[in-house]
């Protein structure tokens, strides 16, 4: 009677060590499997996977499976994954390009080397070049850019007009003054994000030709153009109202969908969730700053992991997703640019008018702390909260100092 | 409580020696540890060695992968005492956790007193309470930061239609922890709730046919005869509620991600954004053995102050 | 035999008494009228909100129905998930770990409670410490864990490190002492050992409790959004609660969907609990929890 639970004790742990040992499968001879993990969750996913289903069709000897999962949770798993050598093929780490620098400290990437010219090749030289700039770390190129997209000004038309303003600003000074002059009967004139969002605030420094850190990385955020450049625009928020506090990516687009804010600085992939609420808007360039239009570019990398077991197929597929006909078919269902820098001639692009306005701007467009170390604890720790406590009230200057010093602190700048 | 008395059964067990086993490789194996095989395998696998392991990662600046890690010793431990975020995370911990707690005993005890009496009303109204408690998370904090938002949430277009200034709570520096406090204790108070209703009802009658004999009115009941008896459930549910409180992590994450300001920032919100948005693992380890330990402390008080003394 | 709890709360006074009763008594109703409503309003606009467009949800925040309706929601989830995949999935976790969990939370709280042996004080303790250890801190060994030994994407990958909870031993291991050592020496007196008292008299008299611990964990299994997402990666091993992220973008968000996979994932739940709460209030009563 004793003895039966030494039994079910005994198969219980004979179970568990049986189940994992897996006797080693022989190499099979089909077409080779490549595993990806984005984080495309939303509304982009479908132009995504249509890209994956193409690849996949016109491609017998290599199938790629992509598998989505919420950003945060590739984060958590991605970094082990690749450490202890499995994990998949293919990978976005993060929507933030600067988490490169950490993956490459683990050396948990593949140095792209199949580049050149030809047409399974990554043409290296024709991808967006502030993009290439980002992934490359002592000579070699670690990724390509999954996406690459420009922030643009998304108007209100029937906002303008109830305001009685014919066009979209031109200058910082109209677009300060139209914000103003929108934001009435309960509405905000320009619907700003602060967290959990690709940056608004960045864009509206370099207009006035501030900037958070300098290329030495050391912070110029207390820089004196910088304090009156924020100080003006807190006091708009503040003072006027212009725009919400403490407001998510998410958010800030909801009141521009509901039509409680009359402009944003958004993004391509908001535009069919704007078309499918009805509101009736268009999209103009950001208004031109002290030294010229400036906007702000985000680009998602696309990895391959160091311990791939096919670096050539991996990168036959980076290849082709780069592509001239890959890109213009993505383009056109996300309505993102393509990362490509040739295909301005492309009459069905420059057709759109979603893709042509965004890809205008990619030429003057700069990313958000490229090459910072600790971008992305500036950004949460710092950056975010500073933009909090000023448009709170706070005194800029203060905060400006305040938050400098902890920016050299992270960035290791020694000035 | 516990019989603690010895049957002549278990008398004449044990005279058999340590407990009623028998040998295997000279040692003598005792029935319970069968029973209790299964689950202190998984424990000791999958609870306990990763955070014996993680224990080993705060010691170092650990990157995962890294062939040779740096050494810091309590470096990390140091760094977390001088650092001004982590104290703020710690206040706001503890802040959560005793307004919560303390909350949900209070109107969980009324609630479980109210709707003690078997009726029909009753029962169908404690489910109702309960039934926050089955949904997920997550869920239930993205429909609550919805519901809070001032522009386009049902509270802030309750507030516009009667003329009232729509109040953004989860913006607020000051008025976002009570957002999340609230919401916490609304999805929890149904299960508090069941849990002191359970207590309740074990109170024998005859304490109280006593009681009121002796003259003593609702309060002195309430204060000399119910609570002392139900000690060791008001016990429990404490000790439960506290340590889920202490960890709390998925609602802030959803409904403010810690901020804003960091104004409901909670250890382990800033252990989630050390790991793995900072990549720094060593540290994040350091701040979870704090907790860890803190938890483990607190605990222990609990268990002295009711003097919860049914361990063998 | 229960309480006489009109005692406790209500103001018993003996002059006017009846009177003040009513009134005390309608307070209370009326706060808890407010109480419920609190409760269940952010469910109804949960649902409601899976049936309304975009624009009604943004342009009409006041009101808790929808205004204009749409099935959007509830489309775009049949289409774009493996559904059937998600729900059996789901099952499987949270049913299979349910089952394992009752079989060794209660093995081990019959020794705790009806067992002396060396080492009980400190699995005590062992147990206890297990609650307090938050998830994200064990994630990365873990997840090492599992790679080792070639657990990762696999349904015991997903059951096995959690088929044991210390709620669950302390839960039981309280019912377990309520029943009356005299049951089991009358056992042991026909020859019955550990295992058969265990199997034919400790379990059965505790219905109600291990009902109750197993409604809890069911749900908290099926709600479980970190662990499967951790456990698993690849689209057919996927969960119910990890299914629907996809439908939550950082910037662009489907309300609709998100809303209407959040009412399915509920559904189930809503049905086992309607179904065994009268079970389940009482479970949790007879447990003993003196």
């Amino acid at each position: 009677m004793r003895k039966i639970p030494v039994l079910v004790a005994g198969g219980l742990v004979a179970a568990i060590a049986l189940t994992g040992c897996s006797s080693a499968t022989p190499a099979s001879s089909g077409p080779v499997k490549l595993s990806m993990w984005t984080g495309f969750t939303g509304g982009d996913r479908p132009a995504y996977e249509a890209l994956i289903s193409d690849f996949n069709a016109s491609h017998k000897n290599i199938q790629v499976t992509m598998d989505v999962q919420p950003w945060d949770t590739i984060a958590q798993k991605l970094p082990a994954a690749w450490a202890t050598g499995q994990g998949p093929d293919l990978a976005t780490p993060n929507f933030d390009p600067n988490v490169i620098s950490k993956y490459l400290e683990t050396n948990s990437l593949l140095p792209l080397e199949a580049t050149g010219n030809g047409a399974t090749d990554i043409n290296v030289d024709k991808l967006a070049p502030s993009a290439i700039k980002a992934f490359t770390a002592k000579g070699k190129l670690y990724a390509v850019p999954a996406n690459i997209a420009t922030l643009q000004l998304y108007y209100s038309k029937k906002a303008f007009a109830a305001a009685g303003i014919a066009d979209a600003p031109k200058t910082v000074t109209e677009f300060q003054d139209d914000a103003k002059k929108l934001t009435a009967g309960g509405n905000y004139g320009l619907a700003l994000a602060d967290h959990e969002t690709i940056q608004m605030w960045p864009v509206l420094q370099w207009l006035d030709g501030a900037d958070i850190v300098d290329t030495k990385g050391c912070a110029v955020i207390d820089s004196a153009k910088s304090v009156s450049s924020l100080t003006t625009w807190a006091n708009l928020v503040t003072k006027d109202k212009v725009a919400p506090v403490g407001k998510t990516g998410a958010e800030a687009d909801s009141l521009f969908s509901a039509g409680k804010a009359a402009m944003e600085i958004n993004g391509p992939w908001a535009a069919a969730g704007f078309k499918s609420a009805g509101v009736d808007f268009g999209v103009a360039a950001i208004p031109a700053g002290v030294n010229g239009t400036v906007t702000l570019a985000s680009t998602v990398p696309l990895a391959i992991g160091k311990s791939t077991k096919h670096p050539k197929e991996a990168q036959e597929f980076l290849a082709w997703y780069t592509g001239k006909s890959a890109q213009t078919k993505f383009a056109l269902a996300s309505g993102f640019p393509p990362v490509r820098t040739d295909l301005g001639a492309d009459a069905q692009l420059s057709g759109n008018a979603i893709v042509s306005s965004f890809a205008a701007a990619l030429p003057t467009a700069r990313l958000y702390l490229p090459g910072v170390t600790g971008a992305t604890q500036v950004d949460s720790e710092i950056y975010v909260p500073f933009i909090g406590q000023i448009t709170r009230g706070e005194d800029v200057a203060k905060a400006a100092a305040e938050a400098a010093k902890k920016i050299d602190a992270i960035t290791g700048c020694r000035s | 409580m516990t019989s603690t008395e010895v049957t002549p059964a278990a008398r004449a067990s044990r005279s058999r020696g340590r407990g009623d086993g028998f040998r295997l490789l000279g040692i003598r194996l005792q029935p319970a540890w069968f029973f209790i095989a299964p689950s202190v395998l998984i424990i000791l696998v999958f609870i306990v060695y990763p955070i014996t392991q993680s224990l080993w990662y705060s010691l170092f600046n650990w990157q995962i992968g890294a062939t040779n890690q740096e050494w810091v010793g309590v470096g990390n431990y140091v760094k977390l005492f001088h650092d001004e975020l982590f104290w703020n995370a710690l206040r706001v911990t503890a802040t959560f956790a005793v307004v919560s707690v303390a909350s949900q005993l209070v109107v969980g005890y009324l609630l479980a007193t109210a709707l003690a009496k078997d009726t029909w009303i009753n029962r169908v109204t404690r489910s109702i309470f309960f039934f926050p408690t089955i949904v997920a998370l997550t869920t239930i904090g993205l429909v609550w930061r919805f519901l809070l938002d001032p522009d386009i949430g049902l509270v802030g277009g309750i507030l516009h239609t009667i003329g009232a200034e729509p109040i953004d709570f989860l913006q607020n520096t000051s008025l976002a922890l009570p957002s999340v406090i609230f919401v916490s204790v609304w999805k929890n108070l149904g299960f508090t709730m069941v849990l002191l209703l359970a207590g309740l009802k074990a109170v024998p009658a005859y304490l109280y046919e006593a009681a009121r004999i002796d003259g003593a009115n609702a309060r002195q009941l309430t204060w000399h005869v119910t609570i002392p008896t139900i000690r060791p459930t008001i016990l429990f549910t404490t000790l439960i509620l506290t340590i889920n409180s202490l960890q709390v992590f998925d609602l802030v994450y959803v409904m403010t991600g810690g901020g804003p300001l960091f104004s409901t920032d909670t250890l382990v919100t800033q252990l989630f954004r050390e790991g793995f948005q900072n990549f720094h693992i060593g540290y994040a380890s350091a701040i979870a053995w704090v907790l860890f330990a803190l938890i483990m402390i607190i605990a222990a008080f609990q268990l002295r102050l009711f003097r919860y003394n049914d361990v063998d | 035999m229960s309480t006489d709890l009109r005692a406790i709360g209500r103001v018993r006074s003996p002059r006017g008494g009846s009177i003040r009763r009513r009134l005390g008594k309608t307070t209370v109703w009326m706060i808890i009228s407010i109480g419920i409503v609190i409760a269940l309003v952010p469910f109804v606009w949960m649902v409601s909100g899976s049936f309304r467009s975009e624009a009604d949800l943004f342009g009409n925040p006041a009101s808790l129905f929808p205004t204009s309706w749409t099935l959007h929601g509830y489309t775009a989830i049949w289409q774009q998930l493996p559904f059937l995949r998600l729900l059996l999935n789901t099952l499987i976790f949270a049913g299979g770990t349910t089952v394992l969990l009752l079989l060794f939370d209660s093995m081990c709280a019959y020794a705790l409670a009806r067992l002396k042996f060396r080492g009980s004080k400190l699995l005590f303790w062992l147990v206890i410490a297990t609650l307090m250890v938050p998830i994200q801190v064990t994630l990365i060994p873990v997840f090492i864990e599992l790679f080792h030994f070639g657990w990762l994407d696999t349904y015991q990958g997903l059951i096995i490190p959690r088929a044991t909870s210390a709620f669950g031993i302390f839960l039981l291991r309280q019912s377990f002492i309520s029943i009356p050592r005299e049951l089991d020496e009358a056992a042991r007196i026909d020859g019955a050992g550990h295992l058969r008292i265990y199997a034919r008299i400790i379990l059965p008299l505790s219905k109600p409790a291990l009902a109750t611990l197993a409604v809890l964990h069911f749900m908290t299994l099926w709600n479980d959004l970190l662990w499967p997402l951790i456990v698993t990666s690849s689209p057919d091993m996927r969960t119910l609660p990890a299914g629907l992220t996809l439908f939550g973008g950082q910037h662009v968000t489907d309300h609709a969907v998100l809303l209407a996979g959040a009412t399915i994932s509920l559904l189930p739940l809503a049905l086992a609990f309607f179904l065994a709460q009268r079970f389940f209030v009482q479970g949790v009563a007879t447990t003993g929890l003196k």
